[in-house]
């Protein structure tokens, strides 16, 4: 209907349902109110505290390392993977040092950062960035190695210089493999900056998380969990709008170099 | 094997050896990074005296529990999802809610409804590992050739028959995808679950090893781990690779 999804009554309804379910079957059993209290109190402690309480500053805590996470592996793998994916030679090198590595899992590298970097921000970060530059990095070698010969033998015969092959055919023609690596490592980021929160942290929601478990606090526990889930999907929501401008821009520019 | 691979070998073997002189001239801290050859020592030291295998029993026992329960309960979810497109509109807005979730936030969750034992683990890989074998199965069922479904109609084949015999064989490459993807993401979690609400497992093996530095026992904890996954994926690609021919004997008995 006028290309509009249509809403879907069952889903939602089925969701309410279960929402209901939560909260008269937690009222029902008071003994079970200690795990699992009912929906209404939880939106009642998300809202308390959101006003008020540290919950707002674990919440920026968390959002500005896993920014700087993200956007310093960004750099990293999409730099790295297209000097990788260009120059054979390169990858050849560290060909093997990539597989012994990428079948740890990344988390694993934790107890080092911990050592390493002490029990700070950097740690999480660093960690952060270690975990999610392997998708990026994968994707974008896959990406440039993808590109068509032909396109960068052209741009070479219309003597086109390193730099400008670089940002006018590499870049753009490697750039759904590049996005698709900076779409996985998204959650990957997220995961890894609440893991070491809740590992080594004093603050951050995956600390503010495991410290309302630790102290019996369980409708403070959900609420946490209620806002990671809703900046996991903010974060994915906004993902995808960038993606759309940044394909508009690329089909614009396939459209340029076709015409 | 190449010349390119060969390179990269030397490379590594190269980097261990810079590595292993730094770490004996004390250029580093060798409290934080010791010597290669100091951590292999300790390393098989651990392996031979039983402890690292016990550890990574532990681990995997859990591992597989909670991830071959995700299968038996998700596979068949997706397929009912996939065949009837009301059970899927129905389902639809409860996984995209929980969806967004990151796994490790469910463990405090996990802790608290199971306490620390091996259901908590099991709860919190059963959990993360059931998205991707979900929306696999869903996708491989929807893609499923619909002449294929007609004609076992036309046959009179009964459902359990057509869902034994047509739609888990045509949707099986993308379960194994769904499979495939959830592997790291199962030793992730059991690590990292370990790690949080343990007393063993190789993921309070690594921790625990930092905390009180025995740091060549960490790294040594590590490079098990490392190997374990490299194993997993090798023993992932076999059976991939005999289901597959199953997969294919089926289609070719079909046809």
């Amino acid at each position: 209907m006028n290309g509009l999804k249509q809403f879907n009554w069952s889903g939602w309804l089925s969701f309410g349902f279960l929402l209901c379910f939560w909260e008269i079957g937690a009222r029902a059993a008071p003994k079970l109110q200690l795990y699992i209290p009912p929906f209404s109190q939880v939106l009642a402690a998300l809202g308390q505290l959101a006003v008020s309480g540290p919950m707002a500053a674990h919440f920026m805590i968390t959002v500005g390392r896993f920014l700087e996470g993200y956007l310093l592996s960004a750099a990293l793998g999409v730099s790295l993977g297209i000097v990788l994916g260009y120059f054979r030679s390169f990858h050849s090198l560290l060909a093997m040092l990539i597989e012994f590595l990428r079948p740890m899992p990344s988390v694993a590298i934790i107890p080092v950062a911990i050592l390493m970097l002490g029990i700070g921000d950097s740690m999480i970060v660093a960690v952060t960035v270690y975990a999610t530059v392997w998708p990026i990095l994968i994707n974008c070698i896959d990406g440039v190695r993808h590109i068509e010969s032909i396109l960068i033998d052209t741009g070479r015969t219309f003597g086109l210089k390193r730099r400008q092959i670089l940002w006018q055919i590499i870049l753009p023609g490697a750039s759904p493999y590049i996005v698709t690596g900076l779409r996985v490592g998204l959650s990957i980021a997220l995961i890894l900056v609440t893991t070491a929160e809740m590992i080594a942290g004093s603050k951050g929601l995956g600390f503010f998380i495991l410290d309302e478990e630790r102290s019996m606090n369980s409708a403070a526990m959900y609420a946490g969990i209620l806002l990671v889930a809703a900046l996991g999907y903010l974060l994915n929501r906004l993902f995808l709008y960038v993606e759309a401008k940044t394909m508009k821009w690329r089909h614009g520019m396939m459209a340029r170099a076709s015409a | 094997m190449g010349p390119k691979r060969l390179t990269g070998i030397l490379f590594f073997c190269g980097l261990l050896v810079v590595w292993e002189i730094v770490a004996r001239a004390e250029l580093i801290n060798p409290l934080i990074v010791p010597a290669p050859s100091r951590i292999l020592g300790i390393f098989w030291g651990l392996v031979a005296s039983g402890q690292i295998p016990m550890q990574i029993v532990f681990s995997m026992k859990r591992a597989l529990a909670g991830y071959f329960l995700a299968a038996a309960v998700f596979i068949p979810l997706g397929i009912v999802m996939g065949l009837y497109r009301p059970a899927h509109r129905l389902l639809e807005v409860i996984i995209e809610m929980l969806r967004p979730v990151p796994p490790p936030v469910i463990i405090p969750v996990a802790m608290l409804i199971f306490g620390l034992g091996d259901e908590m683990k099991i709860f919190v890989i059963f959990f993360s590992c059931a998205w991707p074998i979900l929306l696999n199965t869903i996708d491989g069922v929807r893609n499923l050739d619909w002449v294929l479904l007609n004609t076992a109609r036309t046959f009179g084949l009964s459902r359990a028959d057509t869902i034994r015999q047509i739609v888990l064989p045509a949707a099986s490459p993308q379960i194994m995808t769904g499979m495939r993807v959830s592997l790291p993401i199962m030793l992730i979690l059991v690590v990292i679950s370990e790690m949080i609400g343990s007393t063993d497992g190789i993921g309070y093996f690594i921790l625990d090893s930092q905390r009180r530095f025995k740091v060549a026992q960490m790294y040594a904890g590590m490079l098990s781990l490392a190997l374990l996954g490299y194993a997993l994926n090798q023993l992932f690609d076999l059976l991939h690779r005999r289901l597959l021919s199953w997969h294919w004997g089926m289609m070719r008995r079909v046809e």
